[in-house]
């Protein structure tokens, strides 16, 4: 495959499999960061710490 | 010296032969390759007696919420067990670049239990109402708090399902009912090991170490599956290119295609009741042994660890008679047979027998649930059709899932009527119990029955193919 003209450097990946790795990145981000804010609100309710 | 080399190579040569389910490695997949991918069940298993055992005490217990709302919260993770089937169907079918199938899904559901188990404490401190919380509104605490279950339950249904498809994809079928028996003995392990360790860690119950011992469990289960999944499925651009090419299959279809083979429905058919029937006794041992035998705390625990033990070498015996060529159905239906004598001997022992018959009842009961779970798992996996374990182990763990949960809440649902209904309150304690372990010898016996076309078919289709039996000489393997 190394005459595939979306080799991505420097990994060796091309585009396709570059982009989904990148997209199960950004899933977990968001997923991650679903739950932190969550998280944060709840502890809120039981512990208020703004006032 | 040479005495000590010779004995140290004498044990190193025994030790693999005795050493339970070591002979599961292959040539293309060492054993600790599979070993490293059943952490997976581990966490399972973690996430399991978390949410029956540990969590059902503790909020009732220690969070003082009450008992219907805490069996409703617990029953959250039994609505996704369904989906199980979707799961794996998509999970077979699944198109990616990279020529992936199963880790997708393997990260997908331990994100998802990661997620829950991280929202859950403050979930569950919210609902009891611990700090300012009493005056937030009732539905924050409600709805968090069912969230985080469905979340750890729909992680937990999605790791176990594709887990599984991965283990069956990487070895060869004949070493199947070795690796069913490995992934089933590292469930339990998993049971056990972390029903330990939680019941340590919550002896002196704070808010603070709630949270530390769920969280805890987040990130050990994030931890466990990484590892478990780390270079287990290799990248593939020649099936990544299969992949894109291939025909787009409607779960609807896949479905109808799996239903008309013969003997699918049956088989599952089987799984539920027999399931249903040896799920009912999990949460009942214990009570019955402390109520009806007057056991203490300490001898009903050592009760499930009988319990256990009978289990395992179920799965033992299951995997060398399954690995040298048994019918699965079968045996499983020498589980559900066993059952039904162990039942018997449990309801007996209240009125003469005792607790030593009570005991070899309740061995005789693990037993015949080892052989049955296996059995019925290792069955399903040789009747898949091809590269498509995955809709197949999928069907079975919904019906598995549904039907034990159903199973253990309507053992406690009985019970609680039973023994609050006035009418029978001049009957002796063990009265509730054994109408309950009599529903579950019905439903053992009706698995049975349900299983002989099965059998029936098998032997017929062995007089032509044969196969030893395990029954009749297990020394022959064909």
């Amino acid at each position: 495959m190394s005459d595939d003209p979306d080799k991505v450097w420097p990994t060796g990946l091309n585009l396709k499999e570059a982009e989904e790795v990148h997209s199960y990145l950004i899933d977990g981000t968001r997923v991650f960061g679903g739950i932190a804010l969550l998280a944060h609100i709840l502890v809120a309710f039981s512990t208020p710490w703004l006032g | 010296m040479s005495y000590r080399t010779f004995t140290l190579r004498k044990i190193a040569s025994v030790a693999p032969r005795y050493l339970p389910f070591a002979d599961v490695a292959t040539e293309e997949v060492p054993l600790s390759r599979l070993l490293r991918l059943s952490l997976f069940q581990i966490t399972v298993g973690m996430a399991l007696v978390l949410l029956v055992g540990t969590l059902n005490r503790v909020m009732i217990v220690e969070l003082a919420v009450p008992a219907t709302l805490v069996a409703g919260m617990l029953a959250m993770p039994l609505l996704f067990a369904p989906f199980r089937t979707l799961i794996g169907f998509r999970s077979d079918n699944h198109r990616s670049a990279l020529g992936w199938r199963r880790v997708p899904y393997i990260w997908k559901g331990t994100m998802y239990q990661f997620g829950g188990f991280a929202v859950m404490p403050f979930a569950l401190l919210v609902l009891s109402g611990y700090g300012e919380a009493v005056d937030a509104p009732r539905w924050v605490g409600l709805g968090s708090a069912a969230l985080a279950f469905l979340l750890v339950g729909a992680g937990l249904h999605m790791v176990q399902t594709v887990g599984l498809a991965l283990a069956t994809d990487l070895v060869k079928p004949k070493d199947h009912p070795k690796v069913v028996g490995l992934m089933y003995v590292m469930l339990l392990f998993g049971m056990v090991i972390s029903a330990l360790i939680y019941g340590a860690l919550l002896t002196h119950y704070t808010p603070g170490r709630l949270i530390q011992v769920i969280q805890g469990s987040a990130v050990v289960t994030v931890a466990l599956n990484l590892f478990a999944m780390w270079k287990q499925e290799s990248r593939n651009r020649d099936r990544a290119q299969e992949m894109a090419s291939a025909p787009q299959v409607q779960f609807a279809d896949a479905w109808r295609d799996l239903v008309a083979r013969p003997g699918t429905m049956r088989l599952l058919a089987v799984i539920g009741c027999g399931t249903f029937g040896f799920g009912m006794a999990d949460v009942l041992l214990e009570p019955y042994g402390g109520q009806a035998l007057g056991f203490s705390v300490a001898q009903t625990t050592q009760l499930t660890a009988i319990f256990a033990g009978g289990t395992l070498a179920g799965f033992g015996i299951a995997s060398r008679m399954l690995s040298r060529g048994g019918s699965a159905v079968r045996l499983a239906s020498v589980g559900a047979a066993t059952g039904i004598p162990g039942f018997a001997a449990i309801i007996m022992s209240s009125v003469l027998g005792g607790p030593a018959l009570f005991v070899a009842g309740v061995l005789a009961t693990g037993l015949g649930a080892g052989l049955f779970g296996h059995g019925t798992l290792t069955a399903t996996i040789r009747s898949a059709p091809p590269d498509q374990a995955g809709l197949s182990i999928g069907a079975w763990g919904a019906v598995q899932a549904t039907c034990a949960g159903i199973g253990v809440a309507l053992a406690g649902i009985t019970r609680d009527i039973l023994v609050a209904t006035p009418q029978f309150s001049g009957l002796p304690p063990h009265a509730p119990y054994n109408f309950v372990f009599m529903t579950e010898i019905a439903f053992l016996a009706l698995a049975i029955l349900v299983a002989v076309p099965l059998t029936v078919r098998l032997t017929r289709a062995k007089a032509v193919h044969p196969v030893g039996t395990p029954q009749t000489n297990p020394v022959e393997a064909p």
